[in-house]
């Protein structure tokens, strides 16, 4: 019952005036920016930060919240009418999606969308609610040495998880902690990597590297593919049948809890998410063989869990502090800066911020189903900005974001490099998430380790002596060690004759993993 | 995009050499000797540039992956990736057609050509030099920022940039330039208290 108390306290809270109308501006910004092709929750997240800056925290976070869901539900627009998925997460959607809009069901798709999020993030409210403070209790025992093995396991699994090079994984998020330590080391006042430049005294903004690595590598990987993508965004019915309905029910129900877990889970996002569900759907489906032909069950199952994930992924944000996704890290770090500190704590000092971010998602998700479903063919009309003319925008966005923030043109100037890195990263197959998440962490990585070596006067054993820390960095070594054993088991049993050759590399890949681990420890 | 692939081999070389730079750097660190601390502020440099010199050897020794991946999702799995790239051979492919063909006519492009035609970017055949274009604007936009000011800056950026990459409504282009330009500054300097070079405007 006390939950129930603390949940209405905080309808009183995300029903103010001033609140209700960030949740709307959040979601409808979030949905217009995820629309856009390219642009995910983490460049509508990154553009929004300026705005959120000047806010009190409550109203930001739920304004950001917003913008997350908003974006997510947002991108599987375009990835219905364009089969250009503006989000990662609403890939799996334009498998089914984009071949029904080819069949001139757009409309039935779109809606089919809608509703399916809406279910996904309902029901992901609700366990939010429900896991979160219990989550909570149990970490509030975690000392320094638990915090820096739950970090390497974030690390760890985002890196496994975003693309399908380990080895390119692991140098992104260690380019990234890197990245995280340049300026004045805050415990001995040592300078570092500033190159004697004052500006980088103060380390580099992490909304710098988010901007110029997400949104200003796009705006050049749009110019190489020469616009291609863009549409009329013609819209028919939107009309559902009761059988229709009904189809989709079943997918939308295990879409949204088997999201919900997944996103609370570290490292497995919406992207994770949507696959998984799609992928069982269609192995559970009597008609499986027509996903990937125009099924509306292979719209609904990942629409339900990208929208559960996306807030399940608030769970291990709000309770433990650790980002489980890329954009839920440019969330943590939006949030540090207005000087939040998310963690087991934040549920017993600042109830009103957690509860108050609960009840506006129910708010927000119904806001979304209602802008959906009436303008959806309004909003196609975005889709129709013409590329050339977008492009230019996305630039002065990003530049406006990074100067409004820090009033420099270094800042500027880094903001090219970091877009100039981000594109190089994307044309050579390096994922951009575990940069971003490195670069995140690091910083709270290196102060956890030392207050950790500090209590233990150095001895190093302390993260595995402890049962907690410990068990987490085994799943950490597990997670990075998994996909190796499943690559190595995948090419012994393709290629019999030149065995030794796999094993050989194998080898040397496992002999990485196993520095990264001792590395870590030390 | 195949134009900036390099191969696995030289990614790995160049990181490496940078990572090299990096733990030497990181060794050059002076130790913290004024209390007993078990972190120095050299260690995590020290070994995030060892591991990242390990790193590079294993990629510099892995197998290339049999067929090169398109990561355009930055959390990409296989079966995106692989009709990504079925597609997007099939695009570039007619995108370098096309460009040959609408690069004599894109001079002349008119208000119906922009809607009737499929929207293609840039007048250059070649992918690169566009871009080089395109990052040598974004320079000069940067440059301008501060001496010319915001609004004249960013409506000569959003314009021209527009204008070369081949949109052909000149006049809604020049109005959301300046639209663009003026509301920007308006909503950060009244409604965020963020202020914004003025440069060479009065105000």
């Amino acid at each position: 019952m006390d939950a129930l108390n603390q949940l209405f306290h905080g309808f009183g809270v995300a029903l103010s005036p001033q609140n209700l109308a960030f949740v709307f501006l959040g979601v409808l910004m979030g949905t217009i920016i995820g629309m856009l092709p390219g642009l995910g929750p983490i460049s509508a997240i990154s553009l929004m930060i300026p705005v959120a800056f000047t806010m009190d925290p409550t109203s930001a976070i739920i304004m950001l919240a917003g913008v997350y869901y908003g974006a997510i539900f947002g991108g599987s627009t375009s990835s219905i009418l364009l089969n250009a998925p503006g989000v990662a997460g609403t890939v799996a959607t334009s498998f089914d999606g984009y071949p029904l809009a080819r069949k001139g069901q757009a409309g039935k798709a779109l809606s089919v969308a809608a509703i399916a999020s809406f279910v996904g993030g309902t029901v992901g409210v609700v366990g939010l609610m429900l896991v979160a403070p219990s989550l909570s209790a149990l970490t509030v025992s975690f000392g320094p040495a638990e915090y820096f093995a739950l970090m390497v396991l974030g690390l760890t699994a985002v890196v496994t998880l975003s693309g399908n090079n380990l080895t390119k994984g692991l140098i992104s998020g260690t380019v990234g902690v890197m990245i995280a330590l340049v300026g004045i080391d805050s415990q001995t006042s040592t300078l570092r990597f500033t190159f004697g430049r004052h500006e980088l005294y103060e380390g580099v903004e992490f909304l710098i590297v988010a901007l110029g690595v997400f949104a200003l590598a796009e705006v050049f990987v749009m110019l190489l593919r020469r616009g291609q993508g863009g549409g009329d965004g013609t819209i028919t019915s939107l009309r559902l049948s009761r059988r229709e309905l009904k189809e989709i029910s079943g997918p939308t129900g295990r879409g949204s809890v088997l999201g919900f877990f997944t996103g609370v889970l570290p490292g497995a996002g919406a992207t994770v998410a949507s696959f998984l569900s799609y992928s069982f759907e269609k192995r559970l489906a009597k008609d499986g063989k027509t996903f990937g032909k125009g099924n509306i069950k292979g719209v609904a199952a990942p629409e339900s869990a990208n929208n559960g994930a996306a807030v399940g992924s608030f769970v291990p944000l709000l309770t433990l502090g650790v980002p489980g996704s890329g954009t839920t890290a440019v969330l943590l770090g939006a949030l540090l800066v207005l000087g939040v500190q998310p963690g087991p704590l934040l549920l017993d000092e600042q109830p009103d911020m957690f509860w108050g971010v609960v009840a506006s998602m129910y708010i927000g998700n119904i806001v979304l189903l209602i802008l959906n479903l009436p303008l959806i063919p309004l909003f196609a009309k975005v889709l129709r900005t013409p590329q050339a003319l977008l492009l230019p925008l996305v630039v002065v966005f990003c530049v406006v974001g990074v100067y409004g923030h820090s009033f420099s043109t270094f800042d500027l100037w880094l903001l090219i490099g970091f877009g100039v890195l981000g594109f190089l990263m994307r044309a050579n197959g390096f994922p951009a998430a575990p940069l971003i998440l490195g670069l995140i962490l690091g910083g709270l990585m290196e102060k956890s380790m030392r207050q950790a070596l500090l209590i233990s006067s150095g001895d190093l054993t302390t993260f595995v002596t402890k049962p907690i820390s410990a068990t987490l960095l085994a799943l950490a070594a597990l997670s990075l060690l998994a996909p190796l054993y499943g690559a190595w088991r995948r090419t012994r049993r393709r290629q019999g004759l030149s065995e030794d050759d796999g094993r050989g590399q194998d080898e040397r890949r496992k002999a990485t993993a196993g520095g990264t681990r001792e590395r870590k420890n030390g | 995009m195949h134009h900036f692939r390099f191969s696995q081999r030289t990614v790995a070389a160049v990181l490496g050499v940078l990572a090299v730079a990096y733990t030497v750097q990181a060794y050059r660190i002076p130790e913290f000797a004024a209390v007993q601390v078990p972190v120095q502020p050299g260690t995590l440099p020290r070994g995030l540039g060892l591991l990242l010199i390990v790193l590079c050897l294993a990629l510099f020794l892995q197998k290339p992956a049999p067929k090169t991946t398109d990561t355009s999702e930055t959390t990409d799995t296989a079966p995106a990736a692989t009709t990504e790239r079925t597609e997007h051979a099939a695009t570039t492919a007619t995108t370098t057609a096309t460009t040959a063909t609408t690069a004599t006519t894109a001079t002349t492009a008119t208000t119906g050509a922009t809607t009737a035609t499929p929207p293609t970017l840039g007048r250059l055949a070649d992918a690169r030099l566009e871009l080089a274009v395109l990052l040598g604007a974004i320079v000069l936009y940067v440059l301008l920022f501060e001496p010319l000011g915001f609004i004249p800056a960013t409506a000569l950026f959003v314009t021209g940039t527009a204008w070369y990459l081949g949109f052909g409504r000149h006049w809604v282009n020049a109005l959301v330039g300046v639209g663009v330009a003026a509301g920007l500054y308006l909503g950060m300097s009244e409604g965020l208290d963020v202020a914004l070079p003025t440069g060479v405007l009065p105000f």
